[in-house]
């Protein structure tokens, strides 16, 4: 009995022994496998991505970019490439001629290719469709294609600045196609070369095309708003004989641009045909300039925020020129005793200096920045300037008169437009915003963008205050009564600026920027327009004449097409149906119908909403959000269809 | 709450969370290549798919039935696995070749390996055969040659095929076994030291055993031929780093990488699932080494402890000298990763393998 208890004990210790071997083999294997993965990542890494690289990108299928409505700006096709593989073509001379005289491209070129070493030579990228046609049917040995996606703007005429466009390489180079690219690009497609058993290397395309699909986005842009700001820019622009200009439309309750257009414009198609690349700027963001009289509005706003003035104060306005140290300020009217709100109203400068010494330089300073700028607004489009405000302690008493009615500063398009913004929403100032959506290829939300207040500037009662001022502007013998429509109260401010020379200092001499800011209707506000019109040289040059009828067109057009009637004209007149193919747009021959937008998972009040853009008259059932539609995303509609919408 | 103490549930979880990582690395290291060559990416992960059902029918059925059943029929069962190998050996036709070796039986439209259940069968009658000898285990004659003769036997019939791998990996089953049972060390000292010519011989006389040998110390030396493969497996654990490039990302297995859903499956989990999926493997694996080891301590008599020995021994060693060779720290052999890698004779094999472990824990349990 005792000999077997020892057998039993020698027995567990020999299988002990082989338990503790074991668990030290798996932890040599774990060291090891700690140094290859960790220790000598770097090396191996480099090693896997040189042999990758042999490999051959292949362009993968852009997102689609929409419009509010779902109309496409911007759509990837899928087209063929053409490669060889030198090694299997038996007659260079023969196959290069071929190929050579189907696609256009030099044969010395080509037959230098095929005689390379290389495995793998690209002989024509992108093809036409015919031309991919004509090399299918000669069907050459060595010869092959693989689909690439290919970019392609459908309305080429329309907001270029925004979209953008991209490169050779399908990749986004200015516009949300670049600041998205993360996005749009897609996964990178490979072809593999495998070797047989012969040597001969066989190209495979190992990439699943579905995953590699970029995503779409949906912008906050209205493409009608879009055309018919760009309509209303560009003869603006070519009426007064003017350098450019640029109209941006913002929804102001949420910072969402409606539209926004440069002029002169470029088309993304053709985009390399500009010899000047600065017209692709979307000088809405990137340019700073002086703004003028439109900044006097921020100065009332915070005199009044702060209780230093009220709108039936008087000040002096010296009869039309006014020295403070060694400067004297004039205006362009003389002008004796002016309410503040006349001198909003009138546009007077040394009513405007008087004001903003009245709040002082440290209190100014303080809203300029709460307004939002010398900052960034942080929209989602490249190359974002953020203007230049003088340091407070370089504010002598001429600069603080000279900042008062907006010079010594520069300011961008989007900074001017977000900061008035936010006198028309309450106070608060919202981020401007271009994208509102993107969605994968099966249509999932991937990142919704929301409206964001990035601050409350001023309180509501300022708000209303400098409101009534700016309605005063555009009413008989203010400066901007070229802005104003029948029906509707304008709340709007004119602003003329010299330019300033940047060589020899001062301003130069018969060159302005002329411009207008407003929203309407002025106590409920829809659309917030900025007009710019940059060197107008035939005729009048002041904000109120050049660019406020600009303003006028967009708003009548823009009000209508969104379904906001005039005063007393409720339900008697429908909404102008602003009907794509009613409009001239030469290149856009085919935009005679929509196509039904995807409403899934969107709201009843959305989808209404939606439905008044298109516009399309809409059935609804049920209630919270919608699960099935008809028609299905994607098909044809015209104005007659009617839509049904159940929610759930 | 899964205790410690809970051998049983212990080794089915781990079982099934081994054969579904399988399933899944399967489907990812052979989708692309299924595609091309058969026309279906799930060319294999189905068959793989068929394989684990029928593992788990007889991983059931093997749990069920009692072990002792094995001590009565040892020799039949030895017998039979024997005369398959022979089949295979001598009659021609019937093997399927691949790559110049005969390891395959045609069953119709199965294949089938032979080598797998006579693996198991040789365990049998080691346990079998150490557990009846008891005193008589120190002696030369009876102790030790005849265990030492009837897995030769064996092996030398899976050297026919050839298959190296196996051949040596059951080699070092017996010997561990026996030194386990307490054969004399002096005797087995002895034998390695006897056969260690002729494992020279094999090696130097065979020009791709040569060559595998040699590359394993240096595999960078010639990474465009002989090393090719083992490059490229080291170039996948690399590639993966700590968290790995992401289940089905891998690159390495698009034609670098030959045999990815078989014997470098681990390489392709190293790039794909990083240094977090192979230690998860191999904690896995340490799961089952316990489990076995455990069973076998608390066994209620001898051939149980050798059997249950024996069966752990069959999976662990396959699974650490798989992990050594496509780490380039054993040389190249043909052995697959258990319950991993594709193929369904070794995963049913192994499966009725812990079918057995489990009966033995449930019959010492019962006492």
């Amino acid at each position: 009995m005792k000999k077997m208890k020892e057998n039993t004990s020698w027995l567990r210790f020999r299988i002990f022994i082989v338990l503790v071997s074991f668990i030290f083999v798996f932890i040599a294997i774990f060291i090891r496998a700690f140094q290859l993965q960790v220790l000598e990542r770097d090396k191996l890494k480099a090693l896997a991505d040189r042999a990758h690289l042999k490999a051959v990108s292949i362009i993968p299928k852009r997102g689609t970019i929409y419009d509010r409505g779902m109309r496409e700006l911007a759509v990837s096709t899928e087209v063929e490439s053409v490669y060889a593989q030198p090694a299997k073509i038996e007659n260079i001379k023969k196959t290069s001629g071929l190929l050579a005289s189907a696609l256009s491209i030099d044969r010395k070129e080509l037959e230098s290719k095929f005689t390379s070493k290389k495995s793998f030579v690209w002989v024509k990228r992108q093809l036409d469709f015919a031309e991919g046609e004509q090399i299918q049917r000669l069907n050459i040995q060595g010869i092959g294609f693989v689909k690439e996606g290919r970019r392609f703007y459908p309305n080429p005429q329309i907001a270029g600045h925004i979209i953008g466009f991209v490169g050779v390489d399908s990749k986004g180079l200015e516009g949300v196609e670049l600041e998205y690219e993360e996005y749009m690009a897609g996964a990178s497609a490979r072809l593999i070369g495998e070797r047989d058993a012969h040597g001969n290397e066989i190209l495979f395309d190992s990439t699943d095309k579905d995953a590699s699909k970029g995503m779409n986005l949906i912008l906050t842009i209205d493409k009608t708003i879009q055309y018919i700001a760009e309509k209303e820019l560009f003869k603006a622009v070519s009426n007064n004989k003017a350098k450019g200009g640029m109209v941006v439309v913002m929804d102001p309750s949420t910072g969402e641009i409606l539209a926004m257009a440069n002029a002169p414009h470029f088309k993304p198609n053709n985009f390399y045909e500009y010899s000047n690349p600065s017209i692709w700027r979307n000088k809405v963001v990137t340019d700073a300039f002086e703004p003028g009289s439109t900044f006097k509005t921020f100065l009332v706003a915070a005199a009044f925020e702060e209780g230093v003035a009220k709108p039936n104060d008087l000040f002096f306005c010296e009869e039309g020129s006014y020295g403070v140290a060694d400067r004297v300020f004039h205006d362009v009217k003389k002008f004796g005793w002016l309410s503040l709100a006349q001198i909003i109203k009138h546009s007077s400068n040394i009513g405007a200096a008087k004001i903003g010494n009245r709040l002082g330089k440290d209190r100014f300073y303080r809203y300029i920045n709460d307004f939002g700028f010398g900052a960034k607004t942080g929209i989602d489009l490249p190359g974002e300037s953020s203007g230049s405000i003088p340091h407070l302690r370089g504010w002598s008493n001429v600069a603080l008169g000279n900042i008062s009615f907006g010079q010594g500063i520069s300011v961008t398009g989007i900074q001017l437009i977000s900061a008035f913004s936010a006198i028309a929403n309450h106070g608060y100032l919202m981020r401007p915003y271009i994208v509102k959506e993107i969605v994968d290829g099966n249509g999932n939300i991937v990142k919704e963008f929301r409206p964001e207040v990035i601050r409350k500037v001023v309180s509501e009662e300022t708000a209303r205050k400098v409101t009534a001022i700016l309605k005063e502007v555009t009413k008989t013998d203010g400066t901007g009564i070229k802005a104003s429509i029948d029906g509707f109260d304008v709340a709007g401010k004119t602003g003329t600026a010299q330019k300033p020379d940047l060589f020899q200092g001062g301003y130069v001499s018969g060159k302005y920027i002329s411009s207008f800011v407003g929203f309407v209707p002025a106590d409920n506000p829809e659309l917030v327009i900025l007009v710019i019109i940059d060197e107008p040289s035939v005729g009048e040059f002041y904000g109120g004449v050049v660019a406020a009828p600009v303003f006028k067109e967009i708003a009548t057009h823009g009000l209508a097409y969104r379904g906001v009637f005039p005063r007393g004209t409720h339900d008697t007149i429908k909404p102008l149906q602003v009907n794509l193919s009613s409009i001239d747009f030469r290149e856009d021959e085919h935009e005679d119908f929509y196509r039904m937008p995807d409403l899934k998972g969107k709201t009843v009040r959305s989808v209404l909403r939606l439905a008044r853009e298109i516009p399309l008259e809409v059935k609804v059932f049920g209630s919270g959000r919608a699960a099935y539609q008809r028609p299905l995303p994607g098909e044809r509609i015209t104005q007659d269809t009617l839509a049904e919408v159940w929610f759930k | 709450m899964l205790r410690l103490r809970d051998v049983d549930r212990m080794l089915i979880l781990t079982t099934t969370a081994l054969v579904a990582t399988g399933l899944i690395m399967v489907y990812s290291t052979s989708y692309i290549m299924a595609m091309k060559k058969y026309g279906s990416e799930y060319f294999f992960v189905k068959k793989q798919f068929i394989f684990i059902l029928i593992g788990f029918l007889f991983f059931i059925i093997a749990s069920k039935i009692d072990y002792h059943f094995y001590q009565r029929w040892v020799y039949p069962l030895l017998l039979a696995s024997f005369a398959l190998l022979l089949v295979l050996a001598f009659i021609p036709g019937v093997g399927n070749e691949v790559g110049g070796a005969r390891r395959w039986l045609k069953l119709g439209p199965l294949t089938f390996q032979p080598s797998e259940p006579a693996k198991l069968a040789v365990i049998m009658y080691l346990a079998y055969y150490l557990s009846t000898k008891k005193e008589k285990i120190k002696t030369f004659s009876r102790g030790f040659l005849p265990p030492i003769i009837m897995s030769g036997l064996f092996i030398a019939l899976i050297l026919k095929q050839p298959d190296f791998g196996t051949a040596l990996s059951l080699g070092a089953i017996a010997i561990i076994l026996m030194f386990i049972a307490g054969v004399r060390l002096r005797h087995i000292f002895s034998l390695v030291v006897f056969a260690m010519p002729f494992l020279y011989l094999m090696v130097s006389r065979v020009d791709y055993r040569m060559k595998r040998m040699l590359t394993f110390l240096d595999p960078w030396k010639d990474s465009d031929g002989a090393g090719f493969q083992l490059v490229q497996s080291l170039i996948g654990f690399g590639a993966g780093g700590i968290w790995g490039v992401g289940l089905g990302s891998g690159k390495q297995k698009l034609f670098y990488l030959p045999e990815a859903h078989t014997d470098f499956i681990l390489s392709v989990i190293g790039e794909e699932l990083g240094l977090i999926g192979i230690s998860s493997l191999v904690v896995l694996y340490l799961i089952v080494l316990f489990c076995g080891v455990r069973i076998a301590l608390k066994a209620e008599d001898l051939f149980g402890q050798y059997l249950a020995i024996g069966i752990t021994l069959l999976i662990l060693l396959q699974a650490v000298v798989n992990m050594a060779v496509v780490m380039a720290l054993l040389p190249t052999k043909g052995l697959t990763l258990p319950f991993i890698s594709y193929g369904g004779t070794s995963l049913v094999v192994n499966m009725i393998g812990m079918g057995i472990l489990l009966n033995i824990y449930k019959t010492e349990n019962r006492r």
